[in-house]
């Protein structure tokens, strides 16, 4: 399988005088217990600063990584994923961060392929880049029920937002803190990746996809969506749409 | 008076006097209360006057048009308790998200604070019973 070579990012970003400490990553987990401490310790060698935000697990995420390199907010009771988010934005725009990836905790994500996201923002003045599985270049394992399932969203969020991407849903973004300040997500579930594009539309953000890579494995699908919730996000994209 | 009235009147009158105890003295609210009992009370007594009223409105009997109009009346509040459970979460949520980030800032101490980034719970808003 094609890989970056490890060594990119730091040239990268030092060409660019950018310190890995200024890229805050937000993990966002719920009940991700050991299988977050892998996709951490994957992390820690690209010496980012890493935020995971504990969305009310059942066991406190903390015991699983409180002995790491990493910042762990914990949510006393489950909002969701978007709240998660958020929360991680709120923190890491608090710290200063420069640049702000989203990754998902269930291990789906390559560490090595933030920097693709990273570079169009340092280099060519986008300011926020989301992942996609399905350009040319990244690779993907996917089963078919999910694909029809990708495709219905993409047009379900061009409905909603007029932004036809290639991926939907896809959890691995990046942006820069001022594209960051103009994110305030309301929707505490998972229609937040639909309202992140609204956000772009609204405030004319420059975006890009980059290709990356989503590693299908038992856990991540178990932990992924099912067609119940795709249905779920639509309910909660009309009620947002009412009720704004 | 026949039996089914007399059940109806005194629901209505306990329902008025649960309301009532329930109620923090807003006005509007107890004259509404009172002409919404007023009319039940009226149309349990004369059922009969409710279809002259259905009549000039289209509708055949004056028990069909009271349903249409539970129907009517049912969708808003559902729509009114949804829009509330909306707000709860959202402050519920805001709540949350300071308590997480506080938790960590504080125990720590880092230089970096910006006013902008405060959560504003003080907005003010209504939650009546």
């Amino acid at each position: 399988m094609p890989d970056i070579s490890e060594t990119s990012i730091f040239t990268q970003l030092m060409l660019h005088q950018i310190n890995t400490r200024d890229v805050f990553v937000v993990l966002p987990a719920f009940n991700e217990d050991t299988v977050i401490r892998k996709v951490i310790e994957k992390l820690l060698p690209f010496n980012y600063a890493l935020v995971a935000v504990d969305d009310g697990s059942i066991i406190n995420l903390k015991n699983f990584i409180k002995d790491l390199d990493v910042t762990v907010l914990r949510h006393k009771t489950n909002l969701g994923q978007g709240a998660a988010i958020q929360t991680g934005l709120d923190y890491s725009l608090r710290m200063g961060a420069k640049y702000i990836v989203t990754f998902d905790a269930d291990g789906q994500h390559k560490a090595s392929e933030i920097e693709r996201l990273l570079t169009p923002l340092i280099s060519n003045n986008m300011e926020i880049t989301f992942g996609s599985r399905f350009l040319t270049g990244a690779s993907h394992n996917m089963p078919f029920a999910r694909k029809v399932l990708i495709q219905l969203a993409r047009y379900i969020n061009y409905a909603f937002t007029g932004l036809l991407l290639s991926d939907a849903h896809n959890g691995m973004r990046a942006m820069t803190q001022a594209a960051a300040r103009k994110v305030r997500i309301k929707e505490n579930g998972m229609a937040h990746a639909t309202e992140i594009l609204v956000f772009v539309k609204q405030s004319r953000l420059r975006y890009s996809e980059v290709p990356i890579s989503i590693i299908y494995d038992e856990y991540s699908l178990k932990k992924g969506q099912s067609g119940w919730q795709a249905a779920r996000i639509l309910l909660d994209l009309i009620q947002a749409k009412i009720f704004r | 008076m026949t039996a089914i009235q007399f059940i109806f009147i005194a629901g209505v009158i306990i329902l008025f006097i649960y309301y009532l105890m329930s109620m923090r003295s807003a006005v509007a609210e107890l004259v509404f209360l009172i002409v919404l009992s007023g009319i039940s009370i009226f149309f349990i007594l004369f059922p009969n006057k409710t279809n002259t009223i259905a009549n000039k409105l289209g509708v055949g009997r004056g028990a069909d048009l009271l349903f249409y109009v539970c129907i009517l009346l049912f969708l808003f509040f559902v729509l009114k308790l949804f829009n509330r459970i909306r707000r709860l979460e959202k402050t519920l949520t805001e709540l949350i998200r300071k308590d997480a980030i506080d938790e960590v800032t504080s125990s720590r101490q880092e230089p970096v604070k910006e006013s902008g980034d405060e959560i504003d719970n003080t907005k003010d808003k209504k939650f009546t019973q």
